[in-house]
């Protein structure tokens, strides 16, 4: 590319726009028609055009009220929030004690913990199911929270490990020459140093709890403890015909994952290359 | 992702040298502490599981009272059941497809979004990436309407530009379901990919391009000879991801078409699925044969990291 770029740049570039700005309409499109389709009226969904005439928002104030929105996102809010925060706990301490302290079988731990990283929920649910019924956790969010928390502490793990990494050793001697207490160095000397480690890991669990659905539409069967995924799904039979509640429903609970993504793109751009380009 | 866990172990097995020097014990004692937690957590919602479901594999268990032990017989009956013939191959097909799709889509538009004015390179990552961050929930219900038979976007959108001929019931048609899923797949997979090549693009040595072109180098040289051997590692990565999203698909089948029509489109998480829980109908379930699936899956994401560690460690020499 940068042969020609060197001689007539604006060659190139126009022809990468001229090629990427249709494609890009093309991938926005499912979006720009759900926002359209949220905002016309119920009767205009079969016949009239695909740009609405006129726009209401009557339902949003029908899916907001109706299947009561309110309720689920809470608890898709507050779900989310606990396993992000038990996520971060679990992972800062374990990712700095991989990655700074020496103890014995840590290379073995470490490796098995490793080797179990890929497996997805897909395999696990049957047992994962017949433990929380076993437990008598089943259909309690308390039961889905543990689920979550335990499957992603350790991806979340690997992260915070190669943000620690990437401290000098020497910090952490010094702390420890001026007495501090291994929890004491770690709190206050380590974890302020890692806040581009932590967002990335707040905004990769934020968005994988939000949106996950096969464990929570299996473990919870009392419909008012349902998350928004779940009843999303429902939704999709309820209003089989109903295109704009059906539509307000599926925008708004997209909007936080949207806020989220748009307010934190940098750090998790960079997160993203951390885990994945840069080793 | 398992590229960082790759070098992780590489970086343990060097350290394991430092076991030669005293341990301090308040080290010794944090360290057990500081992972108790999410080492205990793993063990009981991880290993735990992966051990059960390769034992009920081995049973044939309804749910109730003691599973009853019966060797191989569920991987034996998997061979002669079609739907799980089936669901197998369909499982490989569309891992294969998407995989090869999302790899080649990735690469060409993060080389163009490499090449474009850096405002509109932020603006084409915006949009594209944002299909990658909703639930698979959303899109599939979104897609499913957009293919309803009736009322659905794209037969409209095929009506008004007259080709009315082609407007079809797509995911109710056996012959364009897979296609139509794919295109889901596909479309809420290209940000993410581009996005990990782009960051391969930026790291990339501009003397090097400089270099070939005093040498005379044009640029589909170029590209054959510096972009795409350093990429390799990135390759590696985002061949390996496909193929581990590919073995574990579930929800956007399940909420686009639960497997059907007629198991058209089912895939092993959707059989296993509606084996272990899907029985409405009050038959019972089938969990020991359900499990057999699981460690199924469980091993093709195994051979999808191991294959990913292969092609990172040839990178390497």
């Amino acid at each position: 590319m940068s042969a020609s770029n060197a001689r007539r740049p604006w060659v190139g570039k126009s022809f990468a726009t001229f090629v990427l700005l249709p494609f890009c309409v093309l991938m926005a499109f499912p979006f720009v028609w759900m926002l359209l389709t949220s905002l016309r009226e119920q009767n205009t969904i079969f016949n009239g055009p695909i740009i609405p005439r006129s726009f209401t928002g009557s339902a949003y104030k029908e899916a907001w009220t109706s299947i009561e929105f309110p309720l689920h996102f809470w608890n898709s809010v507050w779900i989310t929030s606990v396993t992000v925060i038990g996520v971060l706990v679990f992972a800062t301490l374990s990712g700095y004690a991989f990655a700074k302290l020496e103890f014995p079988f840590r290379n073995t731990l470490f490796v098995l913990l490793l080797t179990t990283l890929m497996m997805p929920s897909t395999a696990l649910i049957i047992p994962l199911y017949l433990e929380l019924k076993s437990l008598g956790l089943l259909d309690s969010q308390v039961g889905l929270l543990v689920l979550y928390i335990s499957g992603s502490a350790p991806f979340a793990m690997f992260l915070m490990r190669a943000f620690f990494q990437t401290l000098p050793d020497e910090l952490i001697e010094a702390a420890r020459v001026d007495g501090g207490s291994e929890f004491t160095i770690f709190r206050g000397v380590i974890l302020p140093l890692t806040r581009p480690g932590i967002a990335t890991v707040v905004i990769f669990q934020f968005l994988s709890t939000w949106n996950e659905f096969l464990i929570a539409n299996t473990v919870l069967r009392n419909t008012d403890s349902l998350p928004l995924q779940p009843v999303l799904f429902t939704l999709m039979g309820q209003y089989s015909t109903n295109w704009p509640a059906l539509t307000a429903g599926l925008t708004l609970s997209v909007v936080p994952v949207i806020v989220v993504y748009v307010r934190m793109q940098r750090q998790f751009v960079a997160g993203m290359m951390l885990g994945a380009v840069k080793n | 992702m398992a590229t960082a866990t790759y070098k992780a172990s590489r970086t343990a097995t060097v350290s394991s040298h430092k076991f030669g020097s005293p341990l301090r014990k308040s080290q010794r004692v944090a360290g057990y502490v500081f992972i108790g937690p999410t080492f205990v957590l793993f063990l009981g919602f991880v290993l735990w599981p992966i051990l059960y479901t390769a034992y009920l594999s081995l049973t044939s268990w309804g749910g109730f009272g003691t599973p009853r032990f019966v060797n191989f017989d569920n991987y034996s009956r998997m061979l002669s059941d079609p739907i799980a013939r089936r669901a197998m191959i369909i499982t490989l097909v569309l891992t294969g497809v998407t995989t090869v799709l999302l790899t080649f889509i990735g690469l060409v538009t993060a080389v163009l979004v490499n090449a474009v004015w850096s405002k509109v390179g932020v603006l084409v990552r915006t949009i594209l990436f944002i299909p990658g961050i909703v639930s698979f929930v959303v899109s599939a219900v979104l897609w499913r309407l957009i293919y309803d038979p009736n009322i659905g976007t794209l037969n409209r959108l095929l009506g008004a530009i007259g080709l009315d001929s082609l407007q079809h019931a797509w995911l109710a048609d056996q012959k364009t379901v897979l296609p139509a899923i794919i295109v889901v797949t596909v479309w809420g997979g290209i940000g993410f990919n581009m996005l990990i090549y782009y960051a391969g693009l930026q790291s990339i040595d501009p003397n090097l391009y400089e270099a070939a072109a005093m040498d005379g180098a044009n640029t589909v040289q170029q590209f054959r000879h510096i972009t795409i051997p350093s990429l390799r590692v990135v390759t590696g990565l985002i061949v390996s991801l496909g193929l581990l999203n590919g073995f574990k698909a579930f929800d956007v089948i399940f909420v686009m078409t639960g497997g059907g029509p007629n198991h058209a489109s089912e895939v092993l998480g959707t059989y296993l699925y509606s084996l272990a829980f899907g029985s409405t109908s009050g038959s019972i379930p089938q969990l020991g044969y359900a499990s057999a699936f699981s460690v199924v899956t469980m091993v093709l994401c195994t051979l999808a990291v191991i294959a990913q560690l292969w092609l990172t460690r040839r990178a390497d020499r």
